[in-house]
């Protein structure tokens, strides 16, 4: 298969599959809730990752802007070439899922009030910029994330004073966090985290954080985040419950000597993070 | 499960109770944020009507419909929500199907109104597999933003406010 199908392939599958972590973090989220709406809602949340998986259509009909999260061994050569293959996949895989066609035509005021429409083609909706991280393995290997809006609305990156406490940061991520879940509507979610030292660095770690989560492992970190903000009791749909968050995907990265952290957060919603990896 | 067909009749909505697990089939109508307020402009103007499409009894679903299918949106959005008085009175709308909490002033006067507001996940794979048509009925232009009439067998909804009271 060449680079193109390859990607393509990567994106249909990452808008339209559960990986096996994620449909057991649901069956064990099912097993343990106790109250029937929301064990109804996470069932129904789960069928349809299997409906979708067979059919390799869209989980969510917001099926989400594409980012690129690309990691390269260091015998390994990026060329424009590849980036343009990246992008002619990216393009045919919106219009094999297909993609809901919402990329914004005009100028740049026209992109940001709306007033110029919708481009009806799928294909039509730009990634965002590529996320590049050298590895130790030698691999090309490409992670296609589809982020929908939603969680985009409620997501922060903010500086956290931390009293040199790593309880204070935990505190304030929960505090963010709980409202942001509350106010998602699309859960139970997963929290992406990541902490850095600018804005940037914070929001790239919280990608990777997404790109490499698994469900099934979870640091003591992240544990004691999705136990707290679960002690909100907002559940499934909003409904109650004791699963607000399945998980939480959280990475740390290098921190400035100084008084502040910046952290990033994203509430992803029941579908996310909705990825797919493939070798190029 | 509570098995129900549209149109609604009175007496199927005002014995639905809150956390109420419904399956719809038949006719429903799809819009949001764009179109919603359209329709009750018309509505409050009297000229709907012109338009031949029938409201009652009917539900209207708060969603875009594109070729990635359906899927709820945020029912407490202002445009959203702010339609539902106008839907229900002049209309005749009797079940507003979306997602969130809605104010309680809203839920008294679905209440008021003998209308319910009803929970659907956002299951886009599991909803295109219960979809029969789909036709774009009202100001085309909008894209899938329209006003659609979808014939949907089996969308399973849990009922969130009715009769004066909220699952929220």
């Amino acid at each position: 298969m060449n680079i193109v199908d390859k990607v393509a392939q990567c994106l249909v599958t990452a808008g339209s599959t559960f990986r096996e972590d994620q449909k057991e973090a649901y069956r064990k989220a099912i097993a343990g809730e106790q109250i029937e709406s929301s064990c109804w809602v996470m069932k129904q949340v789960l069928d349809n990752a299997l409906v979708a998986e067979e059919r390799r259509s869209p989980l969510c009909d917001d099926t989400g802007i594409p980012h690129l999260f690309l990691e390269v061994g260091k015998n390994r050569t990026v060329t424009g070439e590849l980036l343009e293959e990246i992008k002619e996949g990216v393009r045919q895989g919106l219009r094999q899922l297909p993609g809901r066609p919402m990329a914004i035509k005009g100028d740049d005021y026209a992109r940001i009030d709306q007033s110029g429409g919708l481009n009806e083609d799928s294909g039509a909706l730009d990634a965002s910029p590529i996320l590049i991280k050298s590895v130790d393995e030698d691999v090309i290997r490409l992670t296609v994330l589809m982020l929908g809006g939603g969680p985009a609305i409620r997501g922060i990156t903010q500086r956290v004073f931390h009293k040199h406490s790593v309880d204070v940061v935990i505190d304030e991520i929960v505090n963010r966090a709980k409202p942001a879940v509350s106010q998602l509507g699309c859960s139970p979610c997963t929290l992406a985290i990541g902490i850095g030292r600018s804005q940037f660095e914070a929001t790239s770690l919280m990608m990777e954080a997404m790109a490499k989560g698994d469900f099934g492992v979870q640091s003591d970190f992240e544990k004691r985040i999705t136990e707290k903000v679960n002690e909100a009791n907002v559940g499934p749909l909003g409904l109650g419950g004791k699963h607000s968050v399945l998980a939480t995907f959280a990475k740390i990265g290098p921190q400035r000597a100084s008084g502040v952290r910046i952290v990033a957060l994203r509430p992803c919603c029941c579908f996310e993070p909705r990825r797919a990896s493939v070798e190029l | 499960m509570i098995e129900l067909t549209t149109p609604f009749s009175e007496e199927a909505i005002s014995q639905l109770k809150v956390g109420d697990v419904v399956s719809i089939s038949g006719s429903i109508f799809c819009g949001r944020d764009a179109v919603l307020p359209r329709i009750c402009k018309e509505l409050e103007a009297g000229i709907w009507a012109k338009r031949g499409i029938d409201l009652q009894g009917g539900v209207i679903f708060h969603t875009a419909v594109s070729p990635a299918g359906v899927g709820p949106t945020s029912s407490n959005k202002l445009e959203i929500e702010g339609s539902f008085e106008v839907l229900s009175k002049l209309g005749g709308i009797k079940m507003h199907l979306g997602k969130g909490a809605i104010k309680p002033e809203t839920v008294k006067m679905l209440a008021e109104n003998n209308a319910v507001f009803a929970v659907i996940p956002p299951v886009t794979a599991l909803l295109e597999s219960q979809t029969l048509e789909r036709e774009c009925v009202a100001w085309p232009e909008l894209g899938m933003e329209a006003l659609y009439k979808i014939k949907v067998k089996g969308y399973q909804a849990i009922i969130a406010a009715a009769q004066g009271g909220s699952i929220y």
